[in-house]
């Protein structure tokens, strides 16, 4: 009795090894059916996300209004512009403000969540909720929301009135000794959800039978906390804290919402977004708008990699070594 | 680079797919007239065109009046059918920028005059219709009006309405204050903030958080401050008249006494009841600074949805010792241009809807001043009336800065007034922030 699966193993087998064009039908069948499924969105994103990188470097290289087709080249001036103009530096400096202190602020709330969330408690899946629904909600809204209630004459002044705490209203949006905080205070409510589910997650991928080792061996509940969940919870800490550097280096909708274009510079909330959005877009230098794209792209780039090249490589060594002596990145 | 130009050829396909918005075609089939039928000499047997056309009135009554002027003209054009697309005011620049880019501008548009008009003449974009204004259009405008969108001498576009400033008020919070009259000099209206201050109203709106508001109080005081010459001047970016920081020290001064609203920082100009208009509307302010547009923006925001009665206007105050004349105005014009590639008919269509009768209708659809003076009678509005006898007596009529400048130095101007309201400028950084904006340019 022949096995049939042995039997057209063998012959594919056969066939291949006396090179006829069958499987080379087979290939081009493959390749056709990338082509096909892939293609689409390989022409989109080529269309609408390479295609405007290379169109935007090269219109930062001119003097341009944005009506008809750009002629005024005048080389890396823009650059020296976007440089030293004190705008951006500040807006850079904002940034970088934003960038350290979500990380900062939210990690460790975020994991000191995630460990009570990872525990049998009363009310757990309502707390994760309550949790979660900033980060789903638009930003759009949440823009519009607390830039209302925040307003000097707004549902937060006015609560703390109405509790006897005059003394502690304030001109959160407008005052520049509050405002870039009162942007933080909102930038971590909008995004723990988000890092209290990835820390939950990966506190869920950590094996119990550490747990129940360390139990065993008479670990109270901070050392296991610090020996087993913290370092085996670092990958995740370590993604998590990527996506938050790269979404403040972009952040725009918040404080464009709320703070608009031009008291984003008064109260200091200003980023090189919502720079890029004003020069660009609102004052028709597009020229200068574009080349204000490429620098935030360049550091955005360069930050990435930097990230990746120092600490994310312990993470991903593991995945990348199947081919060995590639470079990893 | 093969694989970038196939994207940008979807792409076009795409954007040309679907152009969104709300595009009515064509609102009147145009008949053309059939071969040898019955052609009159008058209307001659012509090659059907289609004209399309971008305005910006959204909904209701000033939808309705481009519908019926549009279908009006093609009763007496029939070869002319309409392709109208209507598009949000502030989409409006990005959209038209993007069409133009593409090639694929429309044949008539909104356009503002100004810097921005200027830029788009350079590059070729305009229609030059200075031959092609009828005389009669011309002479029912008068040449002020029919000016306002020169270009280096040439007429690039023709205005609907015109829309200049002041200070709009509320009668009953004047009175409740105990203020008889409207100021006349800065002196005046400091004592009617200090009466309004007195007796717990906010004296005056204001929606910093757009900029052009907080710096419309700049371009008045240049406006009194600076001699008309020195203001058409500073089209070629010339501002080392001392008048332009005379005028800034003046509006500190006034800022200094605090007469905005609580939080006037954070507040917007036009939306909803927290807004600068809004505040008005609701009896929470009782001056604004604002265009004459504002009487149609405060009614959308009253508790009913209705003009609101007691509103009022004045110019803005005379300054002791300004060389600006104290009945001068400063505002904008609404209007239209043609493409430089659309059809002549284009033209045509901008004397049809300059006569009298469609300009009356273009006052009561917008609720505003028609640009053409002898559709005047059919402003009823009070504070419009009062605006409209300023402006017969007004010895000349100056355009809004930021428009004059261009969007690129306009918008620096602004902001610099942003800054020094928020405490953080000086009336010397206005300048210099106009001047480091050229640069960018």
């Amino acid at each position: 009795m022949t096995d049939p699966t042995t039997a057209r193993a063998g012959a594919i087998t056969a066939s291949a090894r006396a090179g006829r064009p069958r499987v080379g039908r087979a290939d081009w069948l493959k390749r056709g059916e990338i082509i096909l499924l892939a293609g689409p969105a390989i022409v989109m994103f080529s269309g609408f996300v390479i295609f405007p990188v290379f169109m935007a470097a090269y219109y930062g290289f001119f003097r341009w209004k944005g009506f008809g087709p750009p002629t005024d080249f005048i080389g890396l001036q823009n650059y020296v512009t976007i440089l030293t103009d004190q705008l951006f530096l500040s807006a850079m400096q904002h940034n970088a403000f934003i960038v350290v202190l979500s990380l900062v602020m939210q990690g460790p709330i975020a994991i000191a969540f995630a460990l009570l969330l990872n525990q049998q408690i009363k009310g757990r899946s309502l707390i994760r909720v309550l949790i979660f629904v900033p980060y789903v909600i638009a930003e759009v809204i949440v823009g519009t929301g607390w830039g209302l209630m925040l307003q000097t004459t707004g549902a937060v002044n006015d609560f703390l009135g109405k509790i006897g705490l005059e003394s502690l209203q304030a001109d959160w949006i407008a005052d520049p000794k509050i405002a870039i905080w009162t942007l933080m205070v909102i930038i971590s409510w909008k995004y723990i959800g988000f890092a209290v589910i990835l820390m939950l997650a990966g506190m869920q991928g950590i094996p119990d039978e550490l747990y129940e080792a360390a139990a065993v061996d008479g670990a109270s509940y901070w050392q296991i906390q610090r020996s087993i969940t913290l370092p085996l919870l670092g990958p995740t800490i370590r993604i998590w804290a990527f996506l938050s550097i790269i979404g403040s280096l972009q952040l725009f909708d918040l404080v464009y919402i709320i703070w608009g274009q031009y008291v984003a510079d008064t109260a200091g909330t200003s980023t090189m977004a919502t720079y890029m959005v004003r020069e660009g877009r609102l004052t028709g230098n597009y020229g200068y708008g574009n080349a204000v794209a490429v620098v935030i792209f360049l550091i955005s780039l360069v930050i990435a990699l930097t990230y990746q090249r120092f600490v994310l490589r312990r993470d991903t060594e593991g995945a990348l070594t199947e081919k060995p002596g590639k470079d990893k990145f | 680079m093969k694989k970038a130009l196939i994207g940008t050829a979807i792409a076009a396909l795409i954007l040309t797919g679907c152009g969104g918005g709300t595009t009515d075609t064509p609102t009147t089939g145009a008949e053309t007239p059939a071969t040898g039928g019955e052609t009159t000499s008058a209307t001659e047997a012509q090659e059907p065109v289609t004209l399309s056309f971008w305005h910006n009135a959204t909904t209701g009554p000033g939808k309705a009046y481009w519908e019926e002027t549009t279908a009006a003209f093609s009763e007496e054009h029939p070869n002319v059918s309409w392709e109208i697309q209507v598009i949000q005011n502030e989409d409006m620049d990005g959209r038209l920028q993007t069409a133009l880019n593409a090639g694929d501008a429309p044949d008539l548009f909104m356009a503002r005059g100004g810097g921005k008009l200027a830029d788009m003449v350079a590059a070729n974009q305009i229609m030059d219709v200075t031959d092609k204004l009828s005389e009669e259009t011309k002479a029912a405008y008068g040449e002020g009006v029919v000016n306002t969108f020169n270009v280096d001498g040439k007429i690039y576009g023709l205005p609907t309405s015109l829309l200049p400033g002041g200070i709009f008020y509320s009668k009953d919070l004047f009175e409740q204050a105990g203020i008889e009259g409207t100021p006349e000099t800065i002196d005046e209206l400091n004592d009617a903030v200090a009466k309004l201050k007195e007796a717990g109203i906010s004296p005056i709106a204001l929606g910093g958080k757009d900029a052009w508001p907080a710096a419309h109080w700049y371009y008045f005081f240049v406006l009194r401050q600076c001699s008309q010459e020195t203001i058409e001047g500073a089209a070629a970016q010339d501002f080392s008249d001392p008048c332009w920081l005379e005028a800034g020290q003046n509006l500190k001064e006034f800022a200094d006494t605090e007469p905005f609203n609580q939080g006037f920082l954070t507040t917007s100009a036009q939306q909803g009841a927290g807004s600068s208009a809004g505040l008005l509307a609701n009896k929470q302010a009782a001056m604004e600074l604002m265009g004459a547009w504002n009487p149609g923006v405060i009614a959308s925001l009253t508790p009913d949805e209705q003009p609101l009665p007691d509103l009022g206007w004045f110019p803005f105050p005379a300054i002791e010792g300004g060389e600006g004349d104290p009945t001068a105005m400063m505002g904008g014009a609404d209007g239209y241009s043609c493409h430089i590639d659309a059809p002549e008919v284009c033209a045509d269509f901008m004397n049809f809807y300059a006569e009298k009768e469609q300009q009356e209708g273009y006052a009561e659809a917008f609720n505003t001043l028609p640009a053409n003076a002898e559709a005047a009678e059919a402003v009823s509005d009070p504070a419009l009336q009062d605006i409209l006898g300023a402006y017969s007596d007004a010895a000349y009529m100056t355009v809004w800065l930021d428009t004059m400048l261009g969007q690129n130095v306009g918008n620096a101007l602004n902001a610099g007034v942003v800054n020094m309201l928020a405490g953080q400028g000086t009336p010397e950084d206005i300048v210099s922030s106009v001047e480091s904006a050229a640069a960018k340019g």
